[in-house]
């Protein structure tokens, strides 16, 4: 899963027009030579291949994969819209399509909620505050299948987990075992695995934001509520764009706790789209109907990112 | 979507903050700063507990696990990692995982170094729309592609190995285009000296190009690195048998095959033991590549 902020491209020299007498400006006014070329190409062409053949090759094949009926060994027939035609109708898809989406709803506002207070809490400098912060971000570079095992046993019946709800007067039952429960208890565990990047993304615009701007408000008597809502949170706006659209699309792919901790169950209550398309595509071998899935998962992502942009991502 | 993604910070700025005085210690009340100490001890305790919780349950011996009780130290035993080390398989899935991730690491920083450095500062043709569609695959959902990546390797017969593993993974667009980045915010002066110099291009890439792209050779490297080494879902369809299991992949059918608690937490905390230590000693590499860059880990 790599996702990437994109900075401004770094102006080249070439195209900015002033520096006309430097060297690079005045290469630029020759062709490129033969021998510049061909070795430019050499230096492409290793991850050229790789990208063809893993990369632009499986982008298209995956669409078109969609509309055959593939199974491993077997030939693929051109079946049209067969495969979604039986997506509409497999219950099973529009439970997945359910349990991911309420897994987004319930995952992506806590993980930012947690994010943005942590950081606000680790923003000034204070002793230990690098410890705090390395604490929370270590989540992120575990694995979430080593994750899983612990937490399997944190969620457990007699679990630490269960013993607090039990203390807060709740019943004290395993979460995993529960099928409405267990979709928050995979959100605890999502949460918990990835506040810390959200943290560091969130820190790292705060500390851009002019000193200036607060203590303008602070000298005008505005409260810390205040400072908070009218100069730092319009701030960090496309801070949390970016994380929110980020979040969002990991949320839909969630996969490795369902497959450690619940294996979709209870009776389908945590199946997800991923783990779906990886049931049908490597349990039943019906690639052709778990490239639909992917393509539906596709879809939605980019349906879901474009509402965020219309909405969170409009300027004011 | 990408162009949407606007940055919050500018690649390779170092925070404005630093160079002035941390200021303000007439705001931080002393309300606030016992309020913030409690919450953030709070959280740290609850994002540490889940470590403690693996490293304390691996060192019981194997038997019912309960809770307080089994939270503390002791009894302390030493079985679960004796029974998971004589058992082999966990050794060779260790190995699978440093394969999986040290090729991919010298692999992934090789070739997106070359060409990072040919789409920033050469001149061929066809050289923006090969680019461009390079960045188009940083939108492509994973999963999409895993698919048929999948079936071309299995026709080639690359299930069950290493390569079949590895190769795949190599293009990696992210890789290239943070090295594209990079490298074009360098001055070209420095590349032309050593070509009027006589230096062949090679020479360039080694003895120039390299060099001063430490920098996020070490940053890319620690995350390549740290991708490969969690992955789960591409090893877990790449790899059926069981000798050709990774750590997260073995773990996973441990815990399915029922093997006990401890041992499961054993295998965890072996598999974790270097990742700790890369964060360790790198933590600085993980930090400016989330905030320079946004790399997921």
């Amino acid at each position: 899963m790599t996702l990437l902020l994109v900075g401004p491209a770094p102006a080249r020299s070439s195209e900015k027009g002033v520096d006309v007498v430097t060297l690079s400006a005045r290469r630029r006014l020759r062709r490129p030579s033969l021998r510049e070329a061909g070795t430019a190409l050499l230096f492409v062409l290793p991850c050229l291949l790789l990208f063809v053949a893993f990369r632009f090759g499986p982008a298209v094949a995956g669409v078109l994969l969609g509309f055959t009926d593939y199974t491993i060994g077997g030939d693929a027939s051109w079946v049209g819209l067969d495969n979604f035609r039986r997506l509409i109708d497999d219950p099973t898809f529009w439970s997945a399509l359910k349990v991911t989406v309420i897994f987004a709803l319930l995952s992506v506002p806590l993980s930012m909620v947690a994010s943005l207070g942590m950081a606000l809490l680790t923003r000034r400098v204070f002793r230990g505050v690098k410890l705090f912060r390395s604490i929370f971000f270590l989540p992120v570079v575990t694995s979430l299948i080593l994750a899983g095992v612990v937490f399997t046993w944190v969620f457990a019946e007699h679990g630490p987990w269960s013993r607090l709800m039990g203390a807060f007067g709740l019943p004290a039952q395993s979460w995993l075992a529960d099928s409405t429960l267990v979709l928050p208890a995979i959100v605890l565990v999502s949460v918990w695995s990835r506040f810390g990047y959200g943290m560091l993304i969130l820190l790292a615009r705060l500390q851009e934001i002019p000193a200036e701007l607060e203590e303008a408000a602070l000298s005008d008597g505005a409260s810390a509520w205040q400072r908070f809502r009218y100069v730092t949170l319009p701030q960090l706006r496309p801070a949390l764009f970016f994380l929110a659209i980020i979040e969002t699309t990991m949320s839909f792919q969630v996969f490795d706790i369902v497959y450690v901790m619940t294996g979709g169950g209870p009776v389908r209550a945590s199946y997800t789209l991923v783990y779906q398309l990886y049931e049908q595509g490597f349990r039943y071998f019906d690639l052709g109907y778990a490239s639909a899935v992917g393509l539906a998962l596709f879809v939605m992502t980019v349906i879901v990112a474009l509402i965020q942009r219309l909405t969170l991502g409009r300027e004011e | 979507m990408t162009d949407t993604l606007v940055p919050s910070a500018t690649p390779a700025a170092p925070p404005a903050r630093r160079s002035r005085r941390p200021h303000r210690p007439q705001q931080a009340s002393r309300s606030w700063r016992v309020t913030r100490a409690v919450l953030l001890f709070v959280a740290a305790l609850a994002t540490i507990f889940p470590f403690y919780t693996m490293v304390v349950l691996s060192f019981k011996p194997t038997g019912p696990v309960t809770f307080p009780d089994s939270l503390l130290p002791w009894p302390f035993s030493t079985e679960a990692y004796d029974r998971l080390l004589g058992a082999k398989s966990m050794l060779g899935w260790a190995w699978n995982t440093l394969v999986y991730s040290i090729v991919s690491v010298v692999g992934v920083l090789l070739l997106s170094s070359l060409a990072g450095y040919a789409f920033a500062k050469k001149r061929f043709p066809g050289k923006e729309p090969m680019f461009w569609s390079f960045l188009a695959m940083l939108m492509v959902p994973y999963h999409v592609t895993m698919i048929p990546t999948f079936i071309i390797i299995s026709e080639l017969g690359g299930v069950d190995t290493y390569w079949g593993l590895i190769v795949p993974t190599l293009a990696n667009a992210q890789a290239v285009f943070l090295m594209r980045q990079f490298i074009a915010s360098l001055p070209d002066s420095l590349f032309e000296a050593a070509r009027l110099d006589g230096c062949s291009e090679l020479r360039v890439y080694v003895s120039i190009v390299l060099p001063l792209i430490k920098p996020v050779l070490a940053t890319l490297g620690v995350f390549v690195f740290l991708w490969h080494w969690n992955d789960f879902m591409w090893p877990l369809i790449i790899g059926q048998s069981s000798d050709m299991r990774t750590l997260t992949t073995g773990i996973a059918s441990m815990q399915q095959e029922n093997v006990p608690l401890n041992m499961l937490l054993a295998g965890s905390v072996l598999a974790f033991v270097p990742i700790f230590m890369a964060y360790l000693v790198g933590q600085r590499y993980f930090t400016e590549g989330v905030t320079t860059s946004g790399i997921k880990g």
